[in-house]
């Protein structure tokens, strides 16, 4: 098969690429070796200070609702961190003082979402808090399984069941002024949280829990959906094992599902992520990027690699694939002229780009940018 | 009797300590132990976990691998649930000495160890991860052993015969009355509260910290702190024990526990002063994983776990640099007639192993100089947990269809698992999926066996030692600990300290998935959960 | 010395992060709380069931087989082999009388085929479904496929002369839908493929794949079937020709499960292994070409199976589908239809299977389509029975669009 710009890796730097290329009339193909990062989303897209106008266009016209406000927002552990971009159904605040009294309401049985962590953090902001446990006959059945009453279970229940929760809370409601509850809304129905604020008398946040975050898994639900809607090919759960190479060149791309049948481009796009998804593998001795063998930026000790101290920015995560100023990729030396990088697999490497989301979104941006200018 | 009398305290929560206490109460006497920091934290908790069959020690000291044999028997009855019994095979390799093997083998059955020397396709078939290259192998009664477990059981037992346990406790001085010790000053490391406790008779079970808890005494002890370093596997590679049949030396055991595997060990002397420190270095772990792949070669390409290391006490007896060919002897020191200081025993030298007899002998010690004529009896009487054979009759017991996290609590609590019976669903969540831990296991230990900390916790239960390392468990169980504590704040930093003893054990082998596993890590703790 | 270049555990199972993605994409999950799910199910389970296989869960049954986990993974981690794997390991109880008739194919269609008509008339009645219910506990709402009269291969090998005059040739490993219950779809296949030059012949006896035997707990018969059919394919391939197939399990199961869960080797032959769609594509790709009806139209939604959409070669039946003029396209949203083969026909886990299906048969219900296109003879029977829409193998509507 045959593409105009062949994407390796289908999280946000390559989804937001393959949109854009799809939007500019080019054919398309991301191959996604299993999903991404995305389902680990907060919700705030990271390192993005302003609210570029391609993003927001991009992200209205997938069906993603966001908002743009530079203060904070509340985390899962009752702590407060800078957030600026993020999606709707993140509250953001000026300043960590956003109410008085504030009622916490759980799902009886949740364990994966912290009340007793939020109201510890909020009392030391000043504010009373008060935790209750809600007890729904539509949640019961969960209740049953030891392990898997998990966030997108819950919400794909509360997606049918969310009035109840709305009935619940008001009934709860005593003088507060807001109201927490877990972000298990919202998963296919996009306007659910909405219609959760809009149902309570009181400011209603929706705070984080353990993965899988359900606004992440939306958010990866719409991009993919607004991909193949625009005429992109998603080949879900395969794998790039290798490519064909000439004088600086890429033929084809060789993948695991696909086999002989190579997959030719005019264009690539290598957004194949960190170590987590494999854009970057580690043995003891070194880190290397497994489909192209490209340069990779590293310390050549591993004792080099980490920090001690846990809480500490680790070496390793500022590690990435070595490219020029224009975003084409690295390999011995010389840069590839036309695969380019984008997304977490450039690490730190180019500070300027920012990192996490801002880092993904802008580098896809400018990889697009190149491949259209030729 | 005041509150703060008793006939005997002692010093060091660790499997020594924990076993007098037990011998002390079960002989009637009013016992206290007192521990800087939580049970098994030193020697006891880093090593192999290892249930001795002695047959390492029958060629060079006889004498220990006597005391072994017998005390793997007794264990082995008396301590059920927390053990494996595996059986261990010593191999050798082409390049070792196969002449090594009679020696081995004619040493071990004059110290009264069953030594059966099988077929290397025999080997193979009972143990297929075994480096199918050996030309000899020798099947012995090794076993493997949860220290933490039966540190716990150990002090469970001690406190249902009344005993008393102070954890997170720190000797800060010693009450002393002319040459006699009367007692000692502590002091809370949690809430810095100080108090003062009193007994005729102070036991040091401090492993090798009993150095400077005696010359907190005034009497010097000469130890020497030996290093060993091991790594966890992520799975279980071999289900019997592996050893290699050679002089004893540097890597040469292979340990299956619970769901991991060990490959140990090393020594290098180090200073006091890194006791409390003590690191893996690169070199460590490039010969622990190329040793250990000698023995089982599928050791070279499997996920690593973790790299920690522990201290040995060694008791100053003879020059030998690396301190492996120390005898293992126990040795036991009346300071009254040793020091001239009355009411100072200390108890050390010794293996994980021959606890129970350093216990017999500091509590024979205590008695007589209490005046108090009672038989041992922790030889006969099984541990609080151990009434049953096998988990899986227990779990049967006490549920009759027992779910996984049913069945690993039996085969973790043994007995005792009957106190986490619940008839609310959702205290049989799971905290920890990788171990399968239920809420139910999580409260008991916090409730009945003085878990404060998530350290603690995984100590108990085993949360956090799966391949995740804490990623799900650690938050969960944070919430159960605020719950009991009452205080938020400290389960805060206890997140944090947790998140930090794990990265310090991952990134002496952070590659491949380990690095993975680290990033993630970082990624939700960081950015999702806002740690 | 080169140490820990890379891991290696048995599917992979010690790559996995804990990361819990799979368990957003497991079906069963979504409706029986009592599945311990892929994650626990798969690599947390395994690395129990090693220290004693007295941690093996029976409730892994529940696993659809689907593979989404596997699809999901982003560590490459096998989970849906690990579960199956297990349950062969592990799982000593023998497989009921009905399970082994719902396993048994080639059995049960050779026995049906003769008295085809009488069979499809009792099987329809609600009596007779009644019977199964109570008896073997075969769910009573559930429609048995017909049989045909006349197999397949009988109506192959009448044109042997014929389909061996063509310049190119393939082998077709047809399945046993296509042998005993629906030749029609074979026809239809020798029809496109003869249109571009090639003739189809047989394997040399092909028997079942073997899939509902490996999760019905009869894996020894599945691995006779196995090898006896690799070595049929590798006759084949090494008489030059490619072997072709209609449906995406029996394809899956040989390409797959065949080396990962039987131990069964086809590396000489796995990549001459191609779903037909692929083969016809590719063809189209390197230059032939078909000529299609100008007056045809349809509106066609594609559900790709959960096998298709883990060999990841829905791909190619969506491009070709998409070749055919007058053809109004809709891709439906990646789902499972519920029935998992022999799964759903179980009564305890009919509810299930319509559960799992809901949202897809709603999204049909909404597309409004006149076909569903699918390449799997199993999600057929489930959403022509739940849905009333019909559903047709893509190379019918190829054959159906194609000038004569």
């Amino acid at each position: 098969m045959k593409f105009n710009t062949l994407i390796i890796g289908g999280g946000l730097a390559g989804l937001v690429s393959g949109i854009s290329l799809q939007k500019a009339g080019h054919s398309t193909a991301i191959v996604s070796g299993g999903q991404n990062a995305l389902h680990f989303f907060s919700g705030t897209f990271e390192s993005l200070e302003e609210a570029p106008e391609r993003l927001a266009t991009l992200l209205t016209e997938a069906g993603i609702r966001t908002h743009y406000q530079k203060g904070v927002r509340l985390m899962p552990l009752g702590t407060f961190r800078p957030a600026a971009l993020s999606l709707e159904d993140i509250s953001l605040f000026p300043t960590p003082k956003f109410g008085k009294r504030v009622l916490i309401v759980n799902f009886n049985g949740y364990h994966d979402f912290f009340s007793s962590f939020l109201a510890g953090g909020l009392e030391k902001e000043g504010m009373t808090c008060r935790i209750q446990q809600l007890k729904l006959s539509e949640l019961e059945w969960l209740e049953q399984s030891p392990s898997e009453m998990r966030s997108v279970q819950i919400a794909r229940i509360m997606d049918r069941m969310w009035e109840v929760v709305v009935q619940e809370v008001r009934v709860l409601l005593k003088d507060e002024d807001t109201v927490i509850l877990p972000q298990v809304f919202g998963l296919q129905d996009t306007s659910v949280p909405g219609r959760i604020r809009q149902g309570i008398p009181a400011q209603v946040i929706f705070a984080g829990t353990l993965p899988p975050s359900v606004p992440g898994l939306r958010t990866q639900l719409l991009l993919k959906r607004r991909y193949e809607l625009l005429g992109g090919t998603y080949l879900a759960g395969d794998e790039a094992t290798g490519a064909h190479v000439h004088d600086g060149v890429v033929h084809s791309v060789v993948t695991k599902n696909l086999d002989t049948h190579f997959l030719e481009a005019e264009n690539f796009i290598l957004a194949s992520g960190g170590f987590f998804s494999k854009g970057l593998v580690s043995n003891p001795f070194q880190i290397s990027e497994p489909v192209f063998g490209l340069d990779v930026e590293q310390t050549d000790d591993r004792s080099g690699w980490y920090h001690p101290d846990f809480a500490q920015d680790q070496p390793y995560l500022s590690f990435g694939v070595k490219t020029d100023a224009a975003l084409h990729a690295i390999q011995n030396g010389k840069p590839m002229k036309n695969l380019y990088a984008a997304g977490s697999i450039l690490g730190g490497t180019h500070p300027e780009l920012g990192t996490a989301a801002g880092l993904a979104i802008r580098s896809a941006f400018a990889a697009v940018d190149q491949i259209l200018s030729r | 009797m005041n509150h703060n009398e008793f006939d005997v305290i002692i010093i060091g929560g660790g499997i020594t300590g924990a076993g007098t206490q037990r011998d002390c109460a079960m002989r009637g006497l009013r016992t206290l132990l007192i521990e800087r920091s939580d049970i098994a934290t030193g020697a006891t908790g880093r090593n192999h976990g290892l249930l001795h069959s002695g047959a390492r020690y029958a060629v060079n000291d006889p004498e220990s691998a006597e005391e072994c044999i017998k005390e793997n028997r007794i264990l082995r009855r008396i301590a059920a649930h927390c053990i494996e019994e595996t059986d261990g095979l010593f191999i050798t390799l082409p390049e070792d000495d196969l002449g090594y093997q009679q020696t081995f083998v004619d040493a071990c059955r004059k110290a009264g160890i069953r030594a059966e020397i099988i077929d290397p396709d025999l080997a193979r078939r009972l143990e297929p991860s075994i480096n199918p290259e050996l030309i000899g192998v020798v099947r012995v009664p090794d076993g493997s052993v949860d220290p933490f477990r039966l540190c716990a059981a150990n002090m469970l037992d001690a406190k249902l015969h009344g005993g008393q346990v102070r954890l997170h406790t720190e000797v800060t001085g010693f009450i002393r009355e002319g040459d006699t010790i009367r007692g000692v000053h502590t002091r809370n490391k949690v809430t810095g509260e100080e108090e003062d406790f009193y007994a005729p008779v102070t036991v040091n079970a401090c492993g090798i910290w009993g150095s400077p808890i005696a010359d907190l005494a005034g009497v010097h002890i000469g130890m020497y702190p030996a290093k060993g370093a091991l790594l966890v596997f992520a799975h279980r590679v071999n289900n019997l024990v592996i050893n290699r049949c050679r002089k004893p030396s540097n890597a040469d055991i292979l340990v299956p526990g619970d769901t991991v595997c060990i490959i140990g060990t090393t020594s290098t002397r180090i200073p006091f002063e890194e006791c409390d420190n003590v690191a893996v270095t690169p070199d460590e772990v490039t010969l622990l994983i190329t040793e250990g792949a000698k023995m089982a070669p599928s050791l070279s390409s499997t996920r690593i776990l973790r790299a920690y290391a522990g201290v040995r006490p060694l008791v100053s007896a003879d020059n030998d640099p690396t301190g492996r060919n120390i005898s293992r002897g126990i040795v036991c020191l009346d300071h009254e007639t040793r020091d001239g200081l009355s009411g100072l025993v200390t108890i050390t030298g010794g293996k994980l192993m021959t606890y129970r007899l350093m216990a017999e002998i500091a509590t024979d010690t205590v008695c007589r100089k209490l005046g108090i004529d009672k038989q041992c009896e922790t030889a006969t009487t099984p541990l609080p947990g151990s009434g049953e054979q096998s988990y899986e009759s227990v779990a049967q017991k006490i549920w009759e269809n027992p779910s996984m996290a049913q069945k690993a609590a039996a085969a973790r609590m043994g007995t005792s698992a009957s106190r986490i019976l619940t008839d609310n669903r959702l205290d049989e969540r799971l905290v920890c999926e990788c171990e399968e831990v239920s809420v139910s296991e999580v409260n008991d230990a916090i409730e009945r066996l003085d878990a404060s900390t998530l350290t603690d916790l995984r100590r108990r239960t085993r949360i956090g030692m799966g391949t995740c390392q804490g990623g799900f468990c650690a938050c969960r169980a944070a919430g159960l600990l605020a719950k009991a504590s009452g205080c938020i704040e400290k389960e805060r930093e206890g997140l944090a300290h947790f998140l930090q003893e794990r990265w310090k054990g991952n990134y002496p082998i952070g590659w491949g998935d380990t690095l993975r596993e680290a990033e993630y890590t970082q990624w939700v703790y960081k950015h999702v959960l806002g740690i | 010395m080169k140490l820990q270049e890379y891991t290696q555990s048995k599917h992979n199972f010690e790559e996995c992060t804990k990361c819990t993605v799979c368990t957003a994409y497991c079906p069963v999950l979504q409706v029986n709380p009592r599945y311990p799910g892929p994650k626990q199910a798969g690599p947390d389970g395994e690395r129990l069931r090693l220290k004693d296989p007295y941690f093996f869960n029976y409730a892994l049954k529940y696993c659809l087989n689907c593979k989404r986990c596997e699809v999901a993974c982003p560590s490459g981690v096998k989970v849906a082999d690990l579960i199956q794997s297990a349950r062969i390991r592990y799982d000593k109880s023998k497989p009921k009388l009905r399970d082994r008739i719902l396993a048994s194919t080639d059995f049960m269609g050779s026995l049906a085929r003769p008295f085809a008509p009488v069979v499809n008339g009792v099987t329809g009645l609600g009596i007779t479904k009644s019977i199964l219910d109570a008896t073997l506990k075969i769910d009573r709402q559930r429609t048995f496929p017909k049989y045909s009269g006349r197999s397949f291969e009988a109506w192959l090998r009448r044109r042997e002369k014929e389909q061996a005059a063509f310049p190119e040739q393939v082998s077709y490993f047809h399945g046993c839908y296509v042998n005993y219950n629906y030749p029609r779809l074979g026809k239809d296949l020798v029809k496109v493929l003869n249109a571009l030059g090639v003739g189809v012949r047989l394997l040399e006896k092909e028997q079942c794949c073997g899939i509902a035997m490996i999760t019905n707990g009869m894996s020894e018969q599945a691995t006779r079937h196995a090898r006896h059919n690799i070595a049929a394919i590798e006759k084949a391939v090494a008489e030059g020709r490619k072997v072709v197939t209609s449906s995406s399990t029996c394809t899956l199961t040989i390409r797959e499960e065949y080396p990962n869960l039987l131990g069964v080797d086809n590396a000489a032959v796995r990549d001459s292994l191609l779903m037909a769609t692929r083969f016809i594509f590719e063809k189209l790709e390197r230059g032939s070409t078909l000529r299609f009806r100008p007056d045809f139209h349809k509106k066609v939604a594609y559900h790709v199976p959960c096998h298709m959409e883990k060999l990841g070669w829905g791909v190619f039946t969506e491009k070709l589908l998409r070749m055919i003029p007058g053809v109004e396209f809709t891709l439906l949203d990646s789902a499972c239809c519920g029935i998992a083969g022999t799964y759903g026909f179980k009564k305890e886990n009919y509810a299930a299977s319509q559960a799992i299906g809901a949202p897809l048969f709603e999204q049909i219900r909404a597309v409004d389509p006149e076909v569903v296109a699918c390449d799997c003879e199993t999600c057929k029977w489930q959403i022509e029975m739940s849905t009333g829409y019909p559903v047709a193998n893509p190379l019918s509507i190829l054959a159906e669009a194609m000038a004569e």
